[in-house]
């Protein structure tokens, strides 16, 4: 399918309005295929992705770009059952899941 | 959702903050791109319950304390498809969600304006998302 999503990039200019993202850790709930992972690691994010579909978390982690692969971590994970140490994110981003 | 969002505000840092993406509750506008030009053919009839009930579950735990309300950011969010066939798919997947009464209406209009533009047109989809901004807050 050829689905060109926001192609005037006005997702990543509300992310960087609202928040700092370089170095700072942030976990993403709901990653999907990894479409807006790669927008977070683009910003200098360290990304730990979950989704519910493990195959989604396949495609995510065969298809992201090979020089942003050291800042991103992709598992399968469920938003009510988050397997991390409690105060260890500095943002928490639900990516059109709630 | 309030279960998801109370894991959330166990896993974030003091201060840190819980960004809330979605599409926000207006239908989505349908039409054809071309050559800059949008020409608008229908508006889909989404329904909007899970996005009350997140609503809902949001203000649930602003109520309880647990973050508070620091920014809101509304803004158009555009897809391009090259085909009804295409944006057929993309129907059905949506509609596979519950969300959504059939729209064959729409994939007929659309069918009849690509018919027109010899393939050089594109299907527009404008459906504006909501950003939300929560900060954590020390629980009481």
């Amino acid at each position: 399918m050829t689905l060109r999503m926001d192609p005037e990039q006005n997702e990543v200019r509300a992310l960087k309005a609202v928040a700092e993202w370089r170095g700072q850790r942030v976990l993403e709930i709901g990653c999907g295929d990894g479409r807006l992972t790669r927008r977070l690691a683009r910003l200098g994010a360290e990304v730990r992705a979950i989704d519910t579909d493990a195959e989604l978390i396949r495609t995510a982690r065969r298809e992201f770009p090979r020089r942003l692969a050291a800042r991103v971590r992709f598992h399968v994970g469920r938003a009510g059952r988050l397997e991390y140490p409690k105060e260890s994110f500095d943002r928490a981003v639900f990516s059109w899941v709630l | 959702m309030v279960h998801a969002l109370h894991e959330a505000w166990r896993v974030l840092k003091p201060n840190g903050l819980l960004i809330d993406l979605r599409p926000a509750t207006v239908h989505r506008r349908v039409g054809i791109l071309r050559a800059g030009e949008v020409q608008w053919l229908g508006v889909m009839r989404e329904r909007f319950d899970d996005d009350r009930a997140a609503n809902r579950a949001v203000a649930e735990v602003v109520r309880q304390g647990l973050f508070k309300r620091q920014g809101w950011k509304h803004f158009e969010f555009h897809r391009t498809l090259d085909s009804v066939a295409e944006f057929g798919a993309w129907l059905d997947e949506f509609r596979s969600l519950g969300k959504l009464p059939p729209h064959d209406w729409l994939l007929r209009r659309l069918e009849g304006a690509l018919d027109t533009q010899r393939g050089r047109a594109k299907i527009l989809i404008s459906a504006p998302l909501d950003l939300r901004v929560l900060q954590k807050r020390p629980r009481l």
